[in-house]
């Protein structure tokens, strides 16, 4: 049991290295990406060619990973000089499925269909094959905390006040002087190099990739956790990580207490149960687990009840 | 409705996780019995094909069971749905391996999720059993854990081949849904019919198009005699009505899991006249009655539940190989899976059941299956399964050719 909950938890924590840069990117500065799966099939395959057919260290790999995700992120950032919102968010999904495609396609290069094998992994010859699975957790919880702590910085500096005006009404950050695409591409491409990172950890964690894991799904689950956890709150969604996890995998118990279902049965009903379960969440916590907390001007309470918000207005 | 974790929401929460840590032990300490898993794909692109693969493991179980289980203890089975996914499928490998301890996991189908839940399988030094037909799985096998009930594609694509030419078609065009499985079909199709009768290059599509009218335009443009197209019931259900709009004449071969119920009552009448082949099972062996007989079904002529069939002989020769080799560990079960289903001037036993009683009293034992006669070349692949080939007629299959081993 403590192996499969390691195990777990590593799963955990790359998608908490996803919905953190989601959250910086969407949840900070309103840009709607779709795209997540292609930034973690980019980050998965940088990492995992150069080992495999290079032989490039694991070190280095993941770094180049970072890398990679990071150029992507600039770039399709710049398409966003003209697209915003519903156009900026099918442009991104189309370029996951770009990445996929490619991956798919080009299999001289990345095996295609077949999937790559990855046999590297950090510091693999440092530990037995009892206590490894420890370590890696510990290299992953590691690269979450880096990555909180970047974006939690950011959030509370002068940026973070920039980022969420833009996000709020681009055109009035212009106006006020800030530089809106300088903005909206640096965050971008840190959110893509953080995708990278998170895709090359996963790589080489399963050590065998293929197309069909980068499916727009993935996608779908790290939106979910950004907002199950709170739109805005990075540590509400380090916790909505937690509970789009233990839901989708928790609801695998149900068959080993039900024995009058049968195993066909079971496959539905766990996926109608992971649904209902997220409509339930929504339905009772509509801002997330733990909402963005609002702006007020001081800190004194009279103020904070005489500020609109959703609570006073239902 | 307040934004803040209040103290009685953390307390539910606290003692929610509590409850659960006090009752988890629970579920570890069920792992006395022998286990074992069943990762099957009951939706997504394998959900025709999964829940019978399901249901024959499970029969095989309570058979064993009621008549007292293996080496004398209970057989536990955990079944898992794999969506058709090797990221989810990883997962469910986990819960299988970590939580339910099992001794093997039985039924991948897709061979990304068979190669994809590997490198875990390879290093807790767990059996697989699949039926995936990707040429990858032997190369990736290691440890020789992998046992494959299938045969693998580009024998599929022979064996088509050479029922082809017997049907007097002179000229071919061939595209492929591209993945691992139709690919290597395709290769295999090639080199049996030879370049030369290729009016042009092969080429490949992605599934999950709207509309495959390039390629289709493509394929039929030189008007070859026949057309061959390993694909997915999903995407061939497209191609063929795009084949169909263009006016093309010619024969359209396909695989018969494309052409399945579900393709016929998408295409109608139009579906007529199509040729389709698969490895089938052997309908002669007394194995097979027998899987007809245990399934209820209506013993037919067309497509003989080719997956099924194979979910009934792992789960057989799993529990054959565990009693043989009087233990649960996986070098010493894959050495004994070999032992019993493989080898001449043992006796033959069709059912796990004869085969359970012919261990116990001291014989050498070859399972013959329902889904084939069941001998592993020493890579673990299943040697030579049969195959046909059949013609859409009147909305029925009706079996035109037969290659038998």
């Amino acid at each position: 049991m403590s192996a499969y909950l390691i195990s777990m938890a590593t799963f955990v924590g790359f998608f908490m290295i996803l919905a953190l840069a989601l959250n910086l990117q969407w949840g900070m500065t309103g840009m709607v990406n779709f795209g997540i799966a292609g930034f973690y099939a980019l980050g998965a395959y940088t990492s995992g060619l150069l080992s495999v057919k290079l032989g490039w260290p694991v070190g280095i790999t993941i770094a180049m990973s970072c890398v990679t995700g990071l150029i992507a992120g600039g770039l399709v950032a710049l398409l966003s000089m003209r697209l915003r919102e519903d156009y900026l968010a099918i442009v991104t999904l189309g370029f996951g499925e770009i990445v996929r495609l490619i991956a798919l396609n080009e299999d001289q290069i990345t095996e295609g269909p077949r999937g790559l094998k990855i046999d590297a992994r950090p510091f693999a010859d440092m530990f037995d094959r009892e206590t490894y699975p420890l370590v890696y957790l510990g290299l992953v919880a590691l690269a979450v905390a880096v990555v909180f702590v970047i974006v939690e910085c950011i959030r509370r500096s002068p940026m973070g006040r920039t980022l969420r005006a833009i996000r709020e009404d681009d055109v009035v950050a212009e106006v006020l002087g800030k530089n809106v695409l300088r903005h909206r591409i640096q965050v971008f491409a840190l959110g893509g190099a953080f995708m990278g990172l998170a895709g090359a950890l996963y790589a080489h964690y399963v050590q065998n990739i293929s197309p069909e894991v980068f499916m727009p799904m993935v996608a779908i689950f790290i939106w979910m956790s950004v907002i199950v956890g709170g739109a805005g709150n990075n540590w509400g969604l380090l916790l909505g990580a937690g509970v789009v996890m233990t839901i989708l995998e928790g609801s695998r118990f149900m068959g080993d207490f039900i024995d009058f279902l049968d195993a066909e049965q079971l496959s539905a009903i766990r996926i109608i149960v992971i649904g209902v379960l997220l409509i339930a969440i929504l339905r009772v916590r509509p801002r997330g687990l733990i909402p963005e907390p609002k702006f007020s001007f001081a800190a004194a309470s009279t103020d904070q009840e005489r500020q609109p918000s959703i609570e006073n207005a239902k | 409705m307040t934004s803040k974790i209040t103290r009685r929401s953390a307390l539910i929460t606290g003692g929610a996780i509590a409850a659960a840590s006090v009752f988890a032990p629970n579920i570890a300490r069920a792992a006395d019995p022998i286990n074992v898993g069943s990762l099957t794909p009951n939706t997504g692109g394998g959900g025709p094909f999964g829940p019978k693969i399901t249901a024959a493991h499970k029969r095989v179980v309570d058979l064993v069971n009621s008549q007292g289980g293996v080496l004398g203890t209970t057989i536990n089975l955990f079944q898992e749905n794999s969506e058709t996914n090797p990221e989810t499928a990883v997962r469910a490998a986990d819960k299988l391996i970590n939580v339910n301890k099992v001794v093997g996991i039985l039924g991948t189908w897709s061979s990304s999720v068979t190669l994809g839940i590997m490198p875990k399988c390879q290093e807790a030094g767990v059996i697989q059993m699949c039926t995936s037909s990707s040429a990858d799985i032997p190369i990736r096998d290691e440890k020789g854990y992998v046992f494959n009930f299938q045969a693998l594609s580009p024998v599929w694509g022979r064996a088509i081949a050479r029922l082809a030419l017997r049907r007097g078609f002179k000229t071919f065009n061939l595209m492929a849904l591209n993945n691992d499985f139709t690919r290597s079909m395709m290769d295999g199709f090639t080199e049996v019919v030879g370049k030369d009768k290729l009016l042009q290059d092969s080429f490949y599509y992605n599934g999950g198009q709207s509309s495959y009218r390039s390629e289709v335009t493509q394929l039929i443009e030189k008007n070859p005699d026949a057309v061959f197209i390993p694909s997915y019931v999903t995407d061939f259900t497209s191609v063929y009505k795009e084949i169909f709009r263009q006016g093309y004449e010619g024969q359209v071969i396909s695989v018969s899991i494309s052409t399945g119920a579900k393709f016929k009552e998408a295409i109608g009448d139009a579906a007529n006249g199509i040729i389709h082949g698969l490895p089938v099972p052997p309908i002669k062996s007394p194995a097979y009655a027998e899987y007809v007989t245990e399934t209820g079904l209506e013993p037919i002529d067309g497509v003989q539940h080719p997956f099924g069939t194979a979910g009934r002989d792992q789960m057989s020769v799993l529990l054959l190989a565990i009693e043989k080799a009087g233990s649960t560990d996986a070098d010493k079960v894959a050495k004994a899976i070999w032992e019993v289903t493989t080898g001449d001037g043992k006796e033959t036993v069709y059912n796990v059941t004869e085969g359970l009683k012919a261990i116990r009293a001291g014989k050498e034992i070859n399972y013959s299956g329902a889904s084939s006669s069941i001998e592993f070349d020493k890579e673990g692949m299943v040697l030579g399964r049969d195959f046909q080939l059949a013609e859409i007629k009147d909305g029925k299959d009706v079996v035109i050719e037969r290659l038998e081993f």
